[in-house]
């Protein structure tokens, strides 16, 4: 497994188009590098908003599966406020489209 | 209308007049509960109500295929349905409308079998019923744009203020970030207001990064949030999303309750296994399954034997909740069906039938008691007696059929006095006191009509209009009281305002004027108050639609005089009016006392017997003018003498009793010979020839076949206690 992907402090509306580009960068990086389960530490994140989940919603939506590691508590709980608790329980399942290979 | 074959069409025509008379009784009571909850807006028990009433008259007319009278009320039923949501909230506009559309349904279902009656006039009228009752519905949701999920029944569910699990989803729009808004702190406030019990974010429509505009938002939610807050606050959380948000607000049901809502909502629903089948709790096979088994329980008496509900739980595995549903529903069947039964429609004149054969009767028992006495057989005089009590009871009970309380009246007037007022600019607190007082039917039928004249001639002359009513140190809303009480053997309907009273002083120059008082004489002041019921008379200065043509008054006194009733005023200037109306409980039959002067038979009514002097005849005074008085235990009782009042021929009695009656004037005197004692009368009118004389107000026959005249105590008492022409109609 790789480096996970760090998440800013603030993952919200002001960064959103900024991040977009990064995640979509670190993405094909990584898919370069070694496919697999991409890596996704939310351990900075200090806020975050609906603009900011959303991007890991589609993200989630990408060839990739990922995977959630050391969510910060702002972080956990603005996906279990918005039904994103998924995203924080632990093993594969929360792999979002690994189904599909 | 069409109907499938002859057969439905006759059955339709068979209960076509049930159908009308039931609807009438449901518009009847749309009336009533707005009115009510005019005055209760917050009553949801009245509201639904409200539109249960709305909703049966459409579903039984949609029976009979009355398409106008269904596609009418739809629009009815939608507004009370959104006011029921919450959505509207009843404002006198909307109350108006919908009593004006009351009115359109009750016209639409009695010229139901009458399509010629649908004018077009009658059509534009409709639409534009519709055209406002739509425009309020839409109103309400332009105030709350809230896509609400219609649930799939009429039936919403009434829910308490308690907690409960609201079931929400929203889908935000694109521009819902740029807006500065965030589902994440909707979220969050959502659940400041409770607890939430799942959320579940619809990523579903979230575009691949790649192709994601960050800025634009495509999330959603669904959240099922437990609260105890109003629809109204957990709407309020999206108020700035709304222009761009599709949300559903929705009390989601489980499975349980989704069945027993289907359960609840069943017609008919005649065995409680055939009822979960249906809604689809339970399979037929199982349920046959399980009904074998309770049949092969061997040897138990039925008693004992398991309860199906018991056993579909047990074995079939259907939910206590569901089966507790059925039950419930199964309750209310066999509880409504007695209910159903309690009232059963008799021809009117089928009645009368029997209450004129009961009167025969009574005749005919009298003279049988009279032959006993005569042949003084101990046997034949006990069996007579038992048969006498027996005719009582069946006399008592025959007339209470015949028995409705005055309130069923009354209330129509609620109506009249608000639309009357608010035509007027005027504004009324209406009470209706003591409605449950009983009446005979027909005497109700035929009181409406001059109550309604004299309620709205109240309204109309009475009551002053608010600024006059606060220049005059009264409340600006004026008061209008109608009651009705027993009274002995009568009951007394009073109408009362606190007006301006009757002016006698224009009373009185309109009478000189018209000639209905020679110019000059001016006489007491209850005449003056009665000038107003002669013919032709009307004061007021304007005349209105609803009173003042001075065609009504008169036909108010005839009305009621045809009663047998009497009516006096009772006017105090600038204070306000009081008119009293007595009528005699019923037409046929009364309990009479009878007495003998000379050869003629008297009945009085028993009610009005106080108590009887025996020999009190030689205590009796003539005064100088010829009025007769004793002195009752300390104070002055006038008597009036029979024998010289309507000139009995006889020779002089050795012994004369004194009946104490009681009247509207107060006690007095009844000089009579012979006291022979209580008797049930059956009131026989006065022919034509005899209407003009005083103090009699019918005949009777008695068992010996013999003619008793009936006294009127009340004009009888005007005779020994007034000098000048009593004011007092009857």
């Amino acid at each position: 497994m790789s480096e996970p992907y760090e998440l800013p402090a603030e993952l919200n509306i002001y960064n959103a188009l900024d991040m977009r580009d990064k995640l979509i960068a670190w993405v094909s990086e990584q898919n370069a590098k070694a496919p697999g389960v991409l890596m996704i530490s939310a351990k900075n994140v200090a806020e975050v908003d609906g603009a900011g989940l959303q991007l890991l919603a589609a993200l989630s939506h990408m060839e990739q599966a990922w995977q959630l590691t050391q969510p910060s508590e702002a972080f956990i709980e603005a996906c279990q406020t918005l039904g994103f608790g998924r995203w924080l329980e632990n093993g594969s399942e929360r792999v979002s489209n690994g189904a599909k290979r | 209308m069409s109907f499938s074959n002859d057969s439905d069409a006759d059955f339709i025509a068979q209960a076509m007049p049930a159908f009308i008379s039931e609807a009438a009784e449901q518009i009847e009571a749309i009336e009533t509960l707005l009115l009510e909850l005019e005055e209760q807006p917050d009553n949801r028990e009245l509201l639904d109500s409200l539109f249960r009433c709305a909703h049966t008259v459409k579903g039984s007319a949609g029976i009979f295929g009355l398409n106008r009278v269904v596609e009418f009320t739809h629009h009815v039923e939608t507004l009370l349905d959104k006011m029921r949501d919450g959505s509207i909230a009843l404002s006198p506009a909307i109350s108006t409308l919908l009593l004006q559309c009351n009115d359109k349904i009750k016209f639409l279902v009695d010229t139901a079998a009458d399509e010629s009656a649908d004018t077009p006039d009658q059509k534009d009228l409709r639409a534009d019923l519709v055209i406002q009752l739509t425009a309020f519905t839409e109103a309400g949701l332009g105030t709350t744009p809230v896509i609400e999920r219609a649930t799939s029944s009429t039936l919403v569910q009434t829910g308490d203020s308690g907690l409960k699990v609201w079931s929400i989803s929203a889908r935000f729009g694109p521009d819902t970030f740029r807006n500065g808004m965030d589902p994440l702190s909707i979220a969050r406030y959502l659940g400041s207001l409770g607890k939430i019990k799942s959320v579940r974010c619809g990523a579903d429509t979230v575009p691949p990064l790649v192709n994601l505009n960050p800025e634009s938002c495509y999330l959603s939610f669904y959240m099922d949030l437990e609260t105890t807050s109003s629809r109204d606050d957990i709407e309020g959380a999206f108020s700035f999303v709304l222009d761009d948000c599709e949300l559903d607000v929705i009390e989601p049901e489980t499975p349980q309750q989704k069945l027993a809502r289907a359960i609840e909502e069943m017609p008919e629903t005649p065995r409680l296994g055939d009822m979960l089948v249906s809604v689809g709790a339970l399979t037929q096979d199982k349920l046959t399954q399980v009904l074998s088994t309770q049949r092969q329980t061997p040897g138990m008496p039925l008693l004992a034997q398991t309860k199906i509900g018991d056993l579909l739980e047990a074995q079939a595995g259907v939910a206590p909740e569901v089966v507790a549903a059925a039950l419930g529903k199964q309750q209310k069947i066999r509880e409504a069906a007695p209910n159903e039964d309690r009232y059963i429609r008799v021809q009117a004149d089928r009645l009368d039938a029997v209450i004129n054969l009961l009167g025969e009767l009574v005749i005919a028992g009298a003279g049988a008691t009279l032959l006993a006495r005569g042949s003084r057989q101990i046997a034949l005089l006990e069996a007579n007696l038992h048969m006498n009590g027996l005719i009582e009871e069946i006399r008592n009970g025959t007339l209470g059929l015949r028995m409705v309380p005055v309130g069923e009246t009354f209330s129509r007037f609620r109506r009249v006095v608000r639309d009357t007022a608010s035509s007027l600019g005027k504004e009324v607190n209406f009470e209706i006191v003591g409605g449950d007082a009983e009446l005979d039917k027909s005497m109700v039928e035929k009181i409406a009509d001059p109550l309604m004249h004299l309620v709205r001639n109240s309204l109309d002359h009475g009551l002053e209009p608010p600024q006059e009513r606060v220049a005059a140190g009264k409340s600006a809303a004026g008061k209008l009281v109608l009651s009705a009480k027993h009274e002995t053997g009568a009951i007394l309907i009073q109408i009362e305002d606190d007006g301006r009273g009757i002016n006698r002083e224009r009373v009185l120059q309109r009478a000189w004027n018209r000639g209905l008082l020679e110019q000059g004489v001016v006489p007491s002041d209850d005449v003056i108050n009665m000038m107003i019921f002669e013919p032709g008379f009307s004061t007021a200065e304007q005349v209105t639609n609803l009173s003042g043509r001075g065609v009504g008054m008169d036909v108010v006194r005839r009305n009621i005089e045809a009663l047998r009733g009497s009516i006096r005023l009772n006017s105090i200037p600038g204070k306000g009016l009081q008119v009293d109306i007595r009528l005699p409980l019923t037409l046929a039959i009364i309990d009479g006392f009878l007495v003998g002067v000379g050869k003629s038979k008297f009945v009085l009514p028993l009610e009005s017997v106080i108590e009887v002097i025996e020999s009190g005849g030689q205590h009796v005074k003539a005064d100088s003018s010829g009025r007769h008085c004793m002195e009752l235990r300390g104070a002055v009782l006038p008597v009036v003498r029979l024998r010289t009042l309507y000139a009995v021929e006889s020779a002089l009695p050795s012994r004369v009793s004194v009946v104490v009656v009681n009247s509207v004037r107060g006690q007095y005197g009844i000089e009579v010979e012979v006291l022979l004692g209580q008797h049930q009368t059956v009131i026989k009118p006065l022919g034509r020839l005899f209407k003009a004389l005083r103090g009699i107000s019918g005949s009777s026959i008695l068992g010996s076949g013999e003619v008793a005249l009936i006294l009127d105590v009340g004009s009888l008492g005007d005779l020994v206690t007034g000098a000048e022409p009593a004011p007092v109609i009857s």
